[in-house]
């Protein structure tokens, strides 16, 4: 199995670190943990704007030295030796069970979190690598069947209600004949789909992620993009939020620069909503509603982001436009056109009229 | 045929009225009776707009019903009506926001559709854009329709989100024959639908011994990729907080379909922990005609205070300010009244000023977790 090897790798990685760290004692010299630095690029005055994260070429050095420095290091051999056991028992634990395993020494769970941070960072792997998981609160329905564990999951039962996305995406193999996956912002538009049937309907994959994705979500769906090569089409809100929700799957984000690679699906478009569904799809002017300060600020502070300008000047636009007509548009208000619009009409009509961004 | 008085002329018990979860014709017909009605007072010779007569639904109106059989629960006495009128100076536009919000369900019945609430928003906000403004005066107004035809949300037509899971020793039977098994899934175990209709139509099968009531998603997963119930007999429940609807009607069709299992509930040592076991165990005011319905005996594991000696000090964490409003409200109202034990517990919270987390059991490793929920039990140690 792929999760042995990568076990056994990392396992090796833990035990050059140490060895490093223990001759630097021997030397006499204190030790000290150099770790990769990540910033968004909408900091970088002159970034060519081709990446949304870049490693610093300066790194951050931990060491016993001063009380956060201190503080840092130790809870990071402190994890270090949690995600050793581990991945040597071949055991998997949510980030709050790490914290809970040496109260009194971490003090707080962000220290935890921090730590773990900064051993994928210096370890060069995965979150899900060292055995460290949160509980996932995505969902998935649909032509889709999978092998979990040993364990064959189909997705395409269960018509009211979706399935939980697994936890840990190592060793899934998806199967599927489906012809596109359809990602959707919200719980209730996933649960309106599954009443409506869509996916018995169409041909298709449906997840959410409940709001912002976690990890599990964002491994899942790039799990399915690379072993199906399937187009990816992206049902959020037209407000600032909604798009960010979608540039966190497309892009990745800070939290988890690291693991860009394995989290973020460049490929996804913007099927809508869009503010120009009202001329075109029939949805009363009203259901526009007016965009209020803290939606403002988030538009403004989205519209600085360079990579999202130079990858995808057409959202960029569309965030624009948000904040010049100072007015948003929720995915709901196509239920005023009818009940069943956004199963029956909307998303088909949309895909077959290639109508994405 | 006059009505004696101008009330809704839905039967409903002597003291307590329920929302009832009933197919959409019947939900049609009770609007179509308003309708009439409206419309005879309109044309009798003494002409006038009919009152709308809702249960009232505050704290003073809750009753507390100590059960035997039938298990204890609060609910909402019918002597106490709320009374909405086209001519009262205040009641104008809630009066005709009830029969606008009457109108779209009758339509989303008849059409055999369901929606969400955010949908009926923007549906009253592009008919009727005078009355509703907001999604909270949505709300309001879907809950007066409830306390009027008393009958639930999902009898509306409204589709809620599932919050609950189930996995453990449980065999699930659909009415279509599909069967799941709950002990061959994966860590997040089985989805609890909201589709109220769906799960009164589930069949169930096990051998399991004990039913678990976990507060928290975290735990649940824990024990499920433990796989806990292949060494311990159990089906092991969360609705991942306070439960809502669909996840009691799940808890309480099965301790239905097997009388003789305990129910144990595993919450953090914390007011909010009680809260929870109580709104299983009695119903809340705030699902108010939902509530008395659903409950289920149900019994506290763990954590308590019995426990607090297991946990590292560093895990205990300070009261904040609405633990102890929570614990004071606890401690006077009904539910707890002849409750000792309870009580008990939150006076022992109260004057440590601490609270603890069931992670807080993992400093003595993995496996303790499990362990200790079967010592528990099998000693008897739950109230």
């Amino acid at each position: 199995m792929a999760d042995l090897s990568t076990a056994q790798k990392i396992l090796k990685r833990i035990q050059d670190l140490v060895r490093e760290l223990l001759q630097d004692i021997a030397r006499g010299s204190l030790p000290v943990i150099s770790i990769d630095r990540f910033i968004p690029c909408d900091s970088l005055t002159d970034g060519d704007g081709l990446s949304v994260y870049e490693r610093c070429e300066s790194q951050e050095r931990i060491a016993l030295k001063g009380r956060t420095s201190t503080q840092r290091i130790v809870a990071f051999m402190r994890v270090l030796l949690i995600v050793q056991g581990l991945l040597q028992q071949e055991k998997h634990a949510s980030k709050r069970d790490v914290y809970y395993m040496d109260p009194r020494l971490f003090g707080d769970q962000v220290i935890v979190d921090q730590a773990i941070n900064d051993i994928c960072t210096k370890l060069k792997c995965a979150r899900s690598s060292i055995h460290v998981f949160s509980a996932s609160k995505g969902l998935v329905m649909g032509c889709l069947q999978y092998i979990d564990q040993g364990r064959l999951v189909d997705c395409s039962r269960h018509r009211l209600s979706g399935f939980p996305i697994p936890t840990l995406t190592d060793g899934v193999t998806p199967m599927s004949e489906a012809e596109y996956i359809l990602l959707v912002e919200k719980e209730t538009v996933f649960q309106r789909l599954a009443n409506d049937g869509y996916c018995m309907k169409n041909r298709c994959i449906v997840i959410t992620g409940r709001g912002y994705p976690d990890v599990p979500t964002r491994s899942f769906l790039r799990l399915l993009v690379n072993a199906l090569h399937l187009p990816v089409y992206g049902l959020v809100d037209a407000d600032p939020y909604g798009l960010d929700i979608l540039c966190t799957y497309r892009f990745g984000s800070l939290a988890m620069a690291y693991d860009a690679e394995a989290l973020a699906t460049p490929s996804i478009r913007w099927l809508g909503v869009f503010l120009s569904d009202v001329r075109f799809h029939g949805i009363p002017v009203r259901c526009l509603l007016p965009l209020r300060e803290n939606d403002k600020r988030k538009a403004e502070a989205m519209l600085k982001r360079q990579y999202l300008k130079i990858h995808a000047p057409l959202w960029w636009g569309q965030l624009q436009e948000l904040l010049s007509t100072g007015t948003k548009l929720e995915i709901e208000a196509v239920s005023t056109i009818s009940f069943s619009a956004l199963a029956n009409e909307y998303i088909v009509s949309k895909i077959n009229n290639l109508q994405f961004l | 045929m006059a009505l004696p008085h101008q009330s809704t002329p839905f039967h409903c018990q002597a003291q307590s009225c329920t929302a009832d979860v009933i197919p959409p014709e019947e939900v049609r017909a009770r609007i179509e009776v308003l309708a009439k009605h409206f419309l005879e007072s309109l044309n009798s010779p003494n002409p006038s707009i009919s009152i709308l007569s809702l249960v009232c639904r505050t704290t003073e109106s809750t009753q507390f019903q100590e059960g035997f059989s039938t298990g204890s629960f609060t609910y909402l006495s019918r002597a106490a009506q709320q009374k909405k009128s086209f001519t009262q100076l205040n009641g104008m536009r809630s009066f005709v926001k009830v029969w606008k919000l009457m109108q779209i369900v009758y339509e989303l019945l008849q059409l055999g559709k369901k929606a969400t609430q955010r949908e009926l928003y923007y549906r009253l906000l592009a008919d009727s854009p005078d009355y509703f403004r907001s999604q909270q005066q949505v709300n309001d107004t879907i809950q007066d329709l409830v306390a009027l035809l008393k009958c639930s949300r999902y009898s509306l037509g409204i589709i809620a989100s599932s919050k609950g899971a189930v996995v453990g020793r449980l065999l699930i039977e659909d009415e279509s024959g599909e069967v799941v098994d709950c002990t061959r899934l994966g860590p997040s175990g089985h989805i609890i639908t909201a589709d109220l209709g769906f799960l009164e139509g589930l069949r169930f099968r096990s051998d399991a011994r004990y039913i678990l009531v976990v507060e928290k998603d975290a735990i649940f997963q824990r024990l499920s990729e433990d796989r806990y119930f292949q060494s311990f007999p159990a089906i092991i429940l969360t609705a991942k907080g306070y439960p809502d609807l669909a996840s009691r009607v799940m808890l309480y069709r099965i301790c239905k379909a097997f009388p003789g299992m305990p129910i144990l509930a595993l919450v953090d040592w914390n007011p909010a922990g009680l809260a929870i076991i109580c709104t299983y165990k009695f119903g809340s005011t705030r699902m108010g005609l939902e509530a008395p319905r659903y409950v289920c005996d149900v019994k506290w594991l763990g954590l308590r205070g019995e426990d607090i000696e297991l946990l590292p000090k560093e895990a205990l964490i300070e009261f904040s300010h609405k633990d102890h409003q929570l614990a004071r409200s606890l401690l006077a109202s009904k539910m707890l009244e002849n409750r000792e034990a309870y009580k008990l517990e939150v006076g022992k919270m109260m004057e440590m000023s601490k609270r603890a987390e069931i992670e807080a059991l993992y400093a003595h490793g993995y496996d303790f977790l499990g362990h200790y929920i079967t010592q528990k039990i099998l000693r008897l140690q739950y109230i």
